[in-house]
């Protein structure tokens, strides 16, 4: 396909009434079309239309926040795929774990990219976070996003948990088990919380169905929430803050 | 702040594109490549390739045990097994309107369907009601004891009866 | 952008068109945040745009290599019957799960764990964190004092559990920051070490424990919480 009948072909189609009434800005070819881009898009227009250059650097924030973004969302997609050979039942679940490991077409491979997701997400939250302290981007007025952030890292912890345990194999059962008596310790609610969490008294199908719930729906539902919140305040605080100036630093206190 | 112009086609011959169209293209491409094989992997994935669910073949007896006229009705397997004027010959006992199950009539020689009032004759064809197609017949096998296999997912044309 | 604004004064006038009336008071501490100096812009579409997307196929790509090589672990089915030995937790647990060997469960299992989810929630809202310059900045023989006082406790109080997981680095960062007190030789790295600040020396700190707690935890324990090596890590019977 020679380059001209491919340029005239996307000519054609850009000109098109269907494709007008979809995309209703021109061609990225002035500022007015790129404002637009961002503008009028229902998942873009979180960005400001223009940014600071000095943003786009990789040293600026090592991109740790963009890193864990990213495997959040590859670790949604494949969880979805996984899900529809997935039955969180006792004894099922583990079959189902050997089915998609020797049955299922590519099974393995989402499986695997689902676990080592789930890892970087982990990793790439905890570096994220030592990054934002490091270059003391929780000044005023990013201070309540430090919190949701805080609170981000662990509703991530707590998906990792929720989601060891559905292999129900013996690592997945046993390091469910000691991390529900670590969570017995706790004063007062300790127990209480321990029986509501497992379902009962001891490691069983219920706990596997409640942490499944946990894992699919509750926690990916309301990691959401303070996610957006979180991207909603770094719009509203002015950006990405990198490393401090020499000197002082270019925000203002309000 | 100044307009950006995209790359000016000056000093070019027509066919002859920049090494940034190139480049472009050729990610774009590798981009479409990948979205591509993604797609076709994840259909692949959603396929189930080995199922769990009862074999569609199954033992009837034995060629001696259908003498002409005899209809056994095997609700397990939802399959009537007749012994007919031609021969031995599987029948589908689901009613081809909606799926339910048939039944054979208890008065006359006949078949019919509860939910909408289908009747078929002993050979699967229709004689009242909604039902638009008659009943499929099934692959009936038998081996040299007149052992006989019948399977329900090979549907055969009407008539081809096992002759005894 | 940095003129003082003159002083506004009087005019009598009946004539809406001629005097303009005053509609809105912008003040200064107004969202969204003001910026001392001036800066570069540039479009979101492309410039932001191609980088966030170079940035999630580089972690895609990543991720398929390491899926497509490296296998999730999957052991027998579960057991309640029958305890792994070693059972461990996964890895971001494992620095807890070394915690445990020294201390009671509630002390390793909720004391810290709050303590340290607390002292993080706290650290945008306390004086230090937003004040703080370099640490030998200030009144010299107070620092030395604070220093040695509280990594003295800090050790005290762990080598008396036997905790030489976090003794060590307590160690290591108090000779770090005694060491920062002088440039040294002028190299870059001495006089970087000059402009580390408590509230960062301290994180360091919990970090470097956190790190160590968790290696230990991953690759030098095995059956019975043993300290092994990594190689040997299942020992024959």
């Amino acid at each position: 396909m020679s380059t001209l009948s491919l340029a005239s072909l996307t000519t054609r189609l850009r000109a098109s009434a269907v494709y007008r009434s979809i995309i209703r800005h021109g061609a990225a070819d002035t500022n007015r079309n790129r404002s637009l881009v961002i503008f009028e898009n229902l998942f873009l227009h979180v960005h400001p239309v223009k940014v600071r250059e000095k943003t786009l650097r990789f040293s600026h924030t090592y991109w740790l926040g963009g890193i864990t973004l990213a495997a959040c969302l590859i670790l949604i997609l494949t969880g979805i795929l996984l899900m529809f050979y997935y039955h969180p039942s006792v004894p099922q679940a583990y079959r189902d774990m050997k089915e998609l490991q020797f049955v299922v077409d590519n099974g393995v491979f989402y499986r695997n990219l689902h676990r080592w997701a789930a890892h970087l997400m982990v990793l790439g939250a905890m570096l994220h976070m030592l990054r934002v302290f490091y270059h003391r981007a929780y000044r005023p007025p990013r201070q309540f996003n430090w919190v949701v952030g805080v609170v981000l890292l662990l509703i991530t912890l707590l998906l990792s948990y929720t989601g060891y345990l559905l292999p129900w194999d013996q690592l997945a059962f046993w390091g469910v088990s000691v991390g529900t008596n670590m969570a017995k310790e706790a004063p007062l609610i300790g127990k209480p919380l321990r029986f509501l969490l497992l379902g009962g008294n001891i490691v069983s199908e219920n706990a596997l169905l409640r942490f499944y719930v946990l894992h699919c729906v509750v926690l990916p539902a309301v990691m959401l929430l303070f996610l957006s919140v979180h991207i909603w305040r770094i719009r509203k605080d002015g950006g990405v803050q990198g490393p401090p100036e020499d000197g002082t630093d270019e925000e203002v206190e309000p | 702040m100044p307009d950006e112009t995209a790359d000016s086609l000056s000093g070019l011959d027509a066919g002859e594109g920049t090494r940034r169209q190139f480049l472009t293209q050729l990610g774009l491409g590798a981009c479409a490549v990948t979205g591509l094989g993604a797609a076709l992997t994840v259909a692949d994935y959603m396929e189930p390739k080995v199922l769990f669910e009862p074999p569609t073949s199954f033992r009837a007896g034995n060629a001696a045990d259908y003498p002409e006229g005899t209809v056994r009705f095997n609700q397990e397997q939802k399959v009537y097994i007749i012994g007919g004027a031609a021969g031995i010959f599987a029948m589908s006992a689901v009613c081809t309107h909606l799926g339910c199950i048939t039944r054979p009539m208890s008065g006359e020689a006949g078949i019919a369907c509860p939910c909408h009032g289908s009747k078929f004759d002993l050979e699967g064809n229709v004689t009242h009601g909604p039902a638009p197609h008659p009943l499929p017949w099934l692959e009936v096998r038998a081996d040299s004891a007149g052992n006989l296999t019948v399977d329900t997912s090979v549907v055969i044309p009407h008539g081809k009866a096992l002759k005894p | 952008m940095s003129q003082t604004p003159q002083p506004l004064a009087p005019v009598e006038c009946n004539d809406p068109m001629a005097l303009p009336r005053r509609v809105a008071l912008v003040r200064p501490d107004t969202r969204p945040t003001l910026r001392r100096r001036e800066e570069r812009m540039v479009m979101t579409f492309p410039h932001l745009i191609i980088r966030e997307v170079i940035m999630f196929q580089v972690v895609v790509i990543a991720l398929v290599l390491i899926a497509l090589l490296f296998n999730a672990p999957l052991e027998g089915l579960a057991n309640p019957l029958e305890t792994p030995n070693p059972s461990k937790a996964p890895w971001y647990f494992l620095g807890l799960q070394e915690l445990l060997h020294y201390f009671p469960p509630v002390v390793a299992g909720v004391v810290i764990p709050g303590l340290v989810v607390v002292a993080l929630v706290v650290i945008p809202y306390a004086r230090i964190n937003l004040v703080a310059g370099p640490l030998w900045s200030g009144d010299r023989k107070r620092v030395t004092n604070a220093i040695a006082a509280a990594s003295g406790l800090l050790v005290v109080l762990f080598s008396a559990f036997q905790c030489w997981a976090i003794v060590v680095p307590t160690l290591l960062v108090a000779a770090a920051m005694f060491l920062a007190r002088s440039e040294g030789d002028g190299r870059p790295f001495r006089r970087f070490l000059t402009l580390v600040t408590l509230p960062e020396w301290i994180m360091t700190w919990f970090v470097v424990v956190a790190a160590l707690l968790t290696i230990i935890g991953t690759f030098f324990r095995g059956p019975g919480w043993s300290l092994v090596w990594p190689w040997n890590m299942y020992p024959p019977a």
